[in-house]
């Protein structure tokens, strides 16, 4: 007699064969990044999207968070030890290790990971992605490669040029508010090696997630507009749920090799 | 050339039940049916774009449904398809979305290329529009570039989606009549759904009819005329009464 399937079970099934299909386009996208051939300029233009048109909102964005961060911080600091000459380098190894890449990233995961999700699975719902296949393209080198390459460059980009906007707010706040003077506030003391290969770890792995699992998403389409909103929606979901994780393993890992 | 045997395939519901059906080579082959049939993925099955879950695709020989992505790339490097929607690539322009299959094969020779896209415009009545983006094509315009890209390879099998679809009675007539006319001259052998049933039947061999999935009719054009099968006689016939 056939056994009927539970709920835990179908939705575990369902887990496991996106994770699958999830690995299916990591996998072919390392395959073309080394193997493929790119039309002239594709990357350029992707790194253009990704980055340029990305660059004010994340750095008013990161700005914002320094600021907040450096005021909140600064209370707290006060009601325990009246010495705020720390703040600085405090915030600094926080932004460099873990809060630059990782905010940069969820900030990212809305506007590119949605918009690489749109793009493909409008193509996908008007089956121009079909089509590539007939022409011998596979369409995880065509629409996932170039943007995989140039999020990964531009990831690094941005969370540098978008930590030092969020470093330099935080000490404009510190000298407004608390009297930190800026040659106080600029203190590196507590960075060390540990702090930015943990960061740039976390960069290139936020920057490689998030066309890929917002690439799958727009390639796994179902239906017309209606699907594509859908896609869009996971992709945001589960780029930034990616992010996430990758954070805490990372971590975990940075944690173990240089603490 | 084409062999389909008692391939299944499902999505919520069965949509290919048991289809067996041979294309021989040349033939101009065409699938009717009412809307929903299964004559779409049927086309995607012969593509490769879509796997069946039971039954065998044959193409060249060659057993499809078990072939990964690369080497369907071989297979699908003899097969040109016009797609029901055009399909044409938005930030391409008419000769880009033309030239696009014969650059992915490998041919870098740009004079060869103009060539070749001047030849196919001539042919779908469109010299003049290489620099035109799709979004200033009229439907029959757009489905005359989709034509133009299908044929671009000279491919030994071409898959027709409703070339006519949306088309007025005249400019139906005219995509017909070329994509027969291509067809002879390439010695291809073509499989093409279309609910224009009456143009249809002027240029196809033979014909096959869907109905929920299935295979109900498979013989020449002059048979499919004559079909005493109640489905097959209304739907061709175009009657109001009858089981459909």
């Amino acid at each position: 007699m056939e056994r009927l399937e539970g709920p835990l079970e179908a939705a575990a099934r369902t887990v496991l064969a996106d994770a699958r299909e999830l690995q299916g386009v990591f996998l072919r996208a390392l395959y073309w990044t080394a193997r493929g051939r790119r039309e002239p300029g594709e990357v350029a233009r992707q790194c253009y999207e990704v980055g340029y048109r990305s660059a004010f909102f994340l750095s008013v964005t990161m700005g914002f968070i320094g600021m907040i961060l450096v005021f909140q911080s600064g209370l707290q600091l006060l009601r325990v030890v009246p010495d705020l000459s720390q703040l600085g380098a405090t915030f600094l190894e926080l932004l460099v290790r873990d809060l630059g890449p990782t905010i940069s990233a969820m900030m990212l995961a809305t506007r590119v990971g949605a918009g690489i999700a749109a793009e493909i699975g409008s193509m996908v719902v008007t089956e121009q992605v079909d089509a590539l296949r007939m022409c011998g393209v596979d369409p995880v080198d065509h629409l996932v490669v170039p943007r995989f390459i140039a999020s990964m460059i531009m990831t690094v980009v941005l969370v540098m040029f978008s930590g030092l906007v969020s470093f330099a707010a935080g000490g404009a706040t510190a000298w407004f508010v608390f009297d930190v003077q800026p040659l106080t506030y600029a203190n590196f003391s507590l960075l060390d090696r540990g702090d930015l290969i943990t960061g740039l770890a976390k960069c290139f792995a936020y920057g490689a997630a998030i066309p890929i699992v917002s690439g799958w998403c727009g390639l796994t389409t179902r239906g017309g507009s209606e699907g594509v909103g859908s896609a869009t929606t996971s992709a945001v979901v589960n780029s930034s749920l990616a992010v996430i994780m990758l954070d805490l393993v990372i971590s975990g890992v940075g944690f173990v090799v240089f603490v | 050339m084409i062999e389909v045997t008692n391939v299944w395939k499902r999505f919520a519901a069965p949509v290919l039940r048991d289809v067996t059906l041979r294309v021989p080579q040349g033939c101009l082959y065409g699938l009717i049916g009412p809307g929903a049939a299964g004559k779409s993925v049927l086309l995607k099955c012969l593509a490769g774009l879509l796997r069946p879950e039971r039954g065998s695709v044959r193409i060249f020989g060659q057993a499809i449904e078990s072939l990964d992505e690369v080497s369907l790339q071989a297979v699908r490097n003899r097969v040109g398809m016009l797609f029901q929607n055009n399909a044409l690539f938005d930030h391409l322009t008419v000769a880009e979305n033309i030239a696009f299959p014969l650059r992915r094969r490998g041919i870098t020779d740009e004079a060869e290329i103009a060539a070749r896209v001047a030849d196919r415009l001539r042919a779908v009545s469109l010299p003049g529009f290489e620099q035109r983006l799709p979004g200033g094509l009229s439907g029959g315009q757009k489905k005359r570039v989709g034509v133009a890209r299908a044929t671009v390879t000279r491919a030994d099998v071409v898959l027709y989606d409703e070339p006519a679809a949306g088309l007025d009675p005249v400019t139906s007539q005219k995509i017909f009549d070329l994509l027969r006319r291509e067809q002879q001259e390439a010695g291809a052998t073509v499989v093409m759904v279309s609910s224009d049933i009456d143009r249809l039947l002027t240029v196809t061999d033979r014909v096959g009819m869907m109905l929920d999935g299935a295979l109900i009719f498979d013989g020449t054009t002059a048979e499919a005329q004559g079909s005493l099968h109640p489905v097959v006689k209304q739907f061709v016939h175009g009657e109001v009464d009858g089981p459909l």
